[in-house]
């Protein structure tokens, strides 16, 4: 290299402003406020987002307010009918169900907390790299799925209950082990459908890398079987823990989640149907909230639907 | 591999095709519920007891039992016991036939015997022949022939049989399912696949199996070969297998069923119908402390926590299926002296007294220091952890005292135990045979799984009632051993005794349910 | 495409092995024995070891790892510890037949439907059946099937008589067990069906053919539908196998004899054999199902390329 031919000061900085470096004719926004700014507009999605917030406002105060502790049994409120000192009755130990209720919410939406931290990161990444690399990368992953599923997870939890204290470390290394395994195979097949079309191939001539293509090109492609799946993953997670709990591991008594409730008020259906009622329509309210407002992150994200 | 698995589809869609073969008519046919799967009949390697239930109903022993729990002959006619009650020889009844036809010989008992102390014995049940039979436990270990051990055929309608101690219930156990003849000739034509179907098994019962599927259960018919058909009055009857207890409740409900066994929340409901009614197993649920821990190790604490516990608070609130307080360890009802009940004449030795329980609390912190927690251990069904959720808040309420509950699986749990790694387990035995020595030996090998319990005193009680040919000293021995094991060393402490609660179809007389041992007799049961 | 095939049935094969061999030896770590821990636990040191002998469970682990591969290729699975003397193939095939037939009619169910409503929800967007079907996919997938199973048996079964309460004996007692297991499914097609049809009514060749004049039913099914279709294949693969593979609870309330409570009852009895059995058939069909749903991938949609040319 001959330097002193070329001088820095035979350069002169072109004043060009930041801004117009990348000039696009529509004002640029980020992808999140642009989703938020599309998402306030549905008003269904905004509703669902208040209750959900209200949900986890019970979910820590209520306990924390409530006259009766989760624990404390009362023999003479055995299996008692919403009262006004006990607004959702007792259970079989003449527990607050109220309490335990809330409690529990807490636990589970815990639970749900990581099922879709799993499905999103571990899920989603998996996914997409393995479709995107295809080939032999491809087909490795997709064994080690097949491996993972193959091995009966029970035997794999038993294990771990043996080896590990009961709790909800356990649940989760439990749910870790198979928990995302459908999201991944969901986005693997998305991408792969996606990965041959125009857009993708701009990119790749443009020279972007294979991780910048799966974070800006294909995951906002999919974010609609993104979210709906995250939305199948949480009740089954919390299901999937309400088992654990029932054949041992996972929450040990005194502690219940809403999983754990529901099993316990099915028992009792025909005589005391409140003890079943109770926790299921909170789930079914998180549900429904996290749908809609599932369904209006699902609008304000896709790239398709910015109208 | 690939063959096997042709198979294994063809069978698949085979079985896809439903059979129909239930269709007989309801009302006239008798049918119970077990809630767990006939996995087994074979009688040497069945411990359950819907294996029991089933076989009572197709064979039959040299007793069986009566409404009152007593043996009453059977296959057997007459027996005469030797004056030192070591050589027991029963005659069997002329003309007892097997459903082939085949006479049911003093051999076919040899037989089945000899299986049952064998070490092919897989239902862990060996112990109940072994511990009584002159070399048993010899030829279970390998050490002696077939010909040396004390069960004998003198001829074909002549069973000898020699014990080692004297058994007042001897009778008593004759009437169990391991004890029930098993024909031989028949057994050696088929195999290691005998009791897979009906087909593979000859009956000397009441009634013959008609149909067997584990997970469905059995459907059985009156057996025309039984020595007293004329008193087997219902001809058809079935056994189905019904998992969950609310399913076999609509089952009942909808005339499915002729009898329920009902779970907690459905006798509250149920008290006032006149097809209810209560009885109490043989069963005791008790907490066993592990003596070699550093905390429970201690006496105070143990009867601390014995004390804590309000046995009627549990059974009258939480259990609520008629389970009685287990203020002992030997179940109520349990055969005393034949006047009183064993309960009756040793009395409460396990009660709940808060005051009592802080002084011995009081004292076990002196002694111990600070004491953090404790673990239980239980098994993962849903009483057992109710029982634990209970002991939890007992504890809690009445003596400050945080409780860990540690659930595993039955298999865990048992291993967990055996390996000596644990503080406190619920644990439950239902007794084998109508005596308190069916609770009371179980302490005498100090095992981890009973709390590594050593003591002399104990043991020599317990030898003593073994050996002793005097009734009413045999009983003191037994019940100065309870004594010592609940009250004094509190090494265990009973909680309560399972009850069962059930509704029977007002048409429906006579069907005898026993505490112990096999569990109900269809022989004497009629339709009104 | 038959190159492919035989490729993957050749990786099934030696990811089955792999499967094996690890179950094999986790399940040996379970704790326990065979046998009920109490009575077990009575018997003397010498009963115990025959026990064990008879069954085999003396050798080393390893040994016994080989001994089983040997007789599995010779077509020998052994025979089931719990269900004394039978046969581990025919323990598992009586029991499929009832957990594949309800399985397969609650996909069936779970497909047509889940297809109606999820087409009918993204056509009339934003309607009354677009919110129904909303509001029945939450309550799917929020509601347990034992509860809906239990529903169902007190409401249909036992107050209105209509169908059987319980039981194996004859095909109308499979319709309730069917309907339970059918709701998460259903739930699941819809709402699939619904987002990806929302996605690709947009797209322009969606347009481009209205424009032509082509009808609009002519465009849902010829078009749109099967441009749809690979996220509810890609979730049917799972459905189907766990579907038919049983499930513990709807099986064991309507009392019917399926590989679900098999399963469970043999990991908790430690029944190495059945389990064994049942993982290798299980292992097995999930990935036939998977081979399959990625077979199905290249026929619809002709951009998923599966040999992927030079790469392989």
């Amino acid at each position: 290299m001959n330097n002193e031919m070329i001088k820095d000061s035979m350069f002169v900085k072109a004043e060009v402003a930041a801004d117009e470096k990348e000039h696009i004719a529509a004002p640029a926004s980020g992808m999140i406020t642009d989703a938020w700014a599309r998402l306030r507009k549905n008003k269904a999605a905004v509703v669902s987002l208040f209750i959900l917030i209200a949900i986890i406002l019970l979910a820590i105060l209520a306990p924390i307010f409530s006259k009766y502790d989760f624990a404390f049994t009362d023999y003479s409120n055995v299996y008692s009918t919403p009262t006004k000192g006990h607004i959702f009755g007792c259970d079989q130990f003449g527990r607050d169900l109220w309490t335990r209720v809330w409690m529990g919410t807490r636990i589970s939406l815990m639970i749900a907390l990581v099922a879709a931290v799993l499905d999103l990161v571990v899920g989603v990444l998996y996914g997409a790299v393995s479709a995107l690399l295809g080939g032999r990368v491809d087909a490795i992953m997709q064994r080690i799925i097949e491996i993972l599923v193959g091995i009966p997870s029970l035997i794999i939890v038993i294990l771990f209950l043996m080896a590990f204290p009961a709790g909800v470390g356990t649940i989760i290394a439990a749910l870790s082990i198979t928990g995302w395994v459908n999201m991944a195979r969901l986005v693997r097949a998305e991408i792969l459908k996606l990965k041959n079309q125009e857009f993708v191939m701009a990119s790749h001539v443009l020279g972007s890398n294979n991780l910048y293509i799966i974070m800006k090109d294909l995951i906002p492609n999919t974010v609609g079987i993104i979210v709906i799946q995250v939305m199948f993953t949480i009740p089954s997670a919390i299901f999937t823990e309400a088992f654990l709990s029932f054949i041992g591991i996972g929450l040990a008594e005194p502690q219940a989640s809403l999983g754990v409730l529901i099993n316990g008020g099915y028992q009792v259906l025909q005589n005391y149907p409140h003890v079943l009622i109770c926790p299921a329509i909170v789930i079914v309210l998180i549900m429904v909230c996290f749908s809609i407002l599932g369904d209006g992150l699902r609008d304000a994200l896709d790239p398709q639907m910015r109208k | 591999m690939k063959k096997r698995m042709a198979a294994l589809m063809l069978t698949m869609a085979m079985a896809a095709a439903p059979v129909s073969a239930y269709a007989a008519d309801a009302s006239q046919t008798l049918s119970v519920a077990v809630t767990a799967e006939v996995k087994t009949l074979v009688q040497w390697a069945a411990s359950e007891e819907q294996a029991s239930l089933v076989n009572n109903q197709a064979q039959e022993g040299l007793f069986r039992m009566d409404e009152n729990n007593q043996p009453q002959p059977a296959l057997c006619d007459t027996y005469d016991v030797s004056d030192d009650k070591l050589t027991y020889t029963f005659h069997l009844r002329d003309g007892i036939q097997w459903s082939n036809g085949d006479p049911v010989k003093a051999g076919d008992f040899v037989f089945s015997w000899l299986k049952q102390m064998s070490a092919e014995a897989t239902n862990g049940y060996s112990f109940i022949m072994n511990d009584y039979i002159v070399n048993g436990q010899e030829y279970s270990e390998g050490t002696v022939e077939a010909d040396e051990v004390g069960v004998k055929a003198v001829d074909d309608q002549t069973l000898e049989v020699q014990l080692k101690n004297p058994t007042p219930y001897f009778t008593n156990l004759c009437t169990m399912a391991m004890f029930f003849p098993v024909n031989e000739e028949f057994y050696n034509s088929v195999g290691d696949q005998y009791g897979l179907t009906p087909d593979n098994m000859v009956y000397c019962g009441p009634y013959v199996i008609t149909e067997y599927d584990p997970a469905v259960g059995v459907t059985l018919a009156k057996n025309d070969n039984y020595w007293d058909k004329d008193n087997v009055k219902i001809e058809n009857a079935k056994v189905r297998v019904m998992k969950d207890a609310s399913a076999a409740y609509n089952a009942y409900q909808s005339g499915e069923l002729s009898q329920v066994e009902l779970d907690s929340t459905n006798v509250a409901a149920n008290k006032d119908n006149p097809e209810f009614s209560q009885t109490v197993d043989f069963r005791t649920t008790y907490l066993q402390f592990n003596l070699t821990d550093d905390v429970v190790g201690n006496v105070n604490m143990r009867q601390a926590i014995s004390h804590a516990i309000d046995r009627n608070a549990l059974t009258e609130f939480v259990l609520a299926d008629g389970s009685v307080p287990g203020n002992g360890l030997v179940a109520d009802g349990m055969s005393g002296d034949g006047e009183k009940t064993f309960r009756e004449l040793n009395g409460d030795i396990a009660v709940y007294d808060v005051d009592e329980a802080k002084k011995y609390y009081d004292e076990a912190l002196k002694e111990l220091g600070e004491v953090k927690s404790l673990t239980v251990l239980v098994g993962d069904d849903s009483v057992s952890k109710s029982v634990a959720t209970f002991l939890q808040s007992e504890l809690s309420k009445n003596l400050g005292l945080t409780v860990e509950i540690d659930t595993k699986t039955m298999q865990g749990r048992g291993e967990q135990m055996d390996a000596n790694n644990y503080q406190m387990g619920v644990t439950a035995w239902g007794a084998d045979y109508d005596d308190a020595m069916t609770y009371l030996d179980l302490w005498t090998n100090g095992t981890p799984y009973r709390g590594n319990y050593v003591d002399e005193e104990y043991n020599s009680l317990i030898a003593d009632a073994k050996t002793q040919t005097d009734d009413t000293k045999r009983l003191d021995d037994m019940l100065q051993a309870e004594k010592k094991l609940v009250a004094e060393d509190a090494v265990v402490s009973p909680i309560y005794h399972k009850g069962s609660a059930t509704l029977t179809k007002s048409n429906v007389k006579n069907l005898i349910t026993h505490p112990i041992g096999v569990p109900m007799e269809f022989k004497y049961a009629y339709f009104e | 495409m038959v190159k492919y095939v035989l490729k993957r049935l050749g990786y099934i094969l030696v990811t089955l092995w792999i499967i094996i061999t690890c179950t094999f030896f986790l399940m040996k770590n379970l704790p326990g024995t065979p046998f009920d821990a109490e009575r077990f636990s009575i018997m003397t040191p010498a009963q115990q070891e025959k026990v064990l002998e008879m069954y085999g469970l003396n050798d080393p682990v390893p040994v016994q790892y080989v001994k089983y591969i040997g007789n599995m290729l010779r077509g020998d699975l052994g025979t089931s510890f719990t269900y004394v003397n039978q046969d581990v193939a025919k323990v598992i095939g009586s029991r499929l037949g009832p957990s594949a037939l309800i399985g397969l009619q609650a996909v069936l169910i779970g497909l047509a439907l889940g297809l109606i409503l999820g087409v009918l929800a993204a056509w009339k967007h934003n309607s009354g059946i677009d919110y129904f079907t909303m509001i029945l996919a939450v309550l799917g997938v929020s509601m347990p099937n034992f509860v809906a199973a239990a529903l169902l048996q007190y409401f249909i079964g036992l107050k209105w008589g209509v169908l059987p309460i319980a039981f194996w004996t004859s095909w109308s007692c499979s319709i309730l067990p069917s309907i339970a297991l059918s709701f998460s499914a259903t739930a699941q097609v819809a709402r699939f069906m619904r987002t990806e049809m929302l996605d690709v009514l947009d797209q322009d060749y969606i347009v481009t053919a209205r424009a032509k004049g082509i009808s609009q039913a002519k465009v849902l099914m010829k078009h749109a539908v099967k441009n749809s279709i690979i996220p509810v294949v890609t979730v049917l693969g799972p459905i189907v196998v766990n579907l038919l593979t049983g499930s513990l609870a709807v099986e064991n309330i309507f009392s019917i004899p399926g590989i679900g409570s098999l399963f469970v009852d043999c990991i908790k009895a430690n029944d190495y054999p059945v389990i064994m059995g049942i993982t290798i058939f299980y292992a097995a069909f999930y990935m036939l199902i998977v081979l399959l749903v990625d077979v199905v991938y290249s026929l619809i949609d002709p951009r998923i390329r599966l040999a992927r040319g030079k790469e392989n």
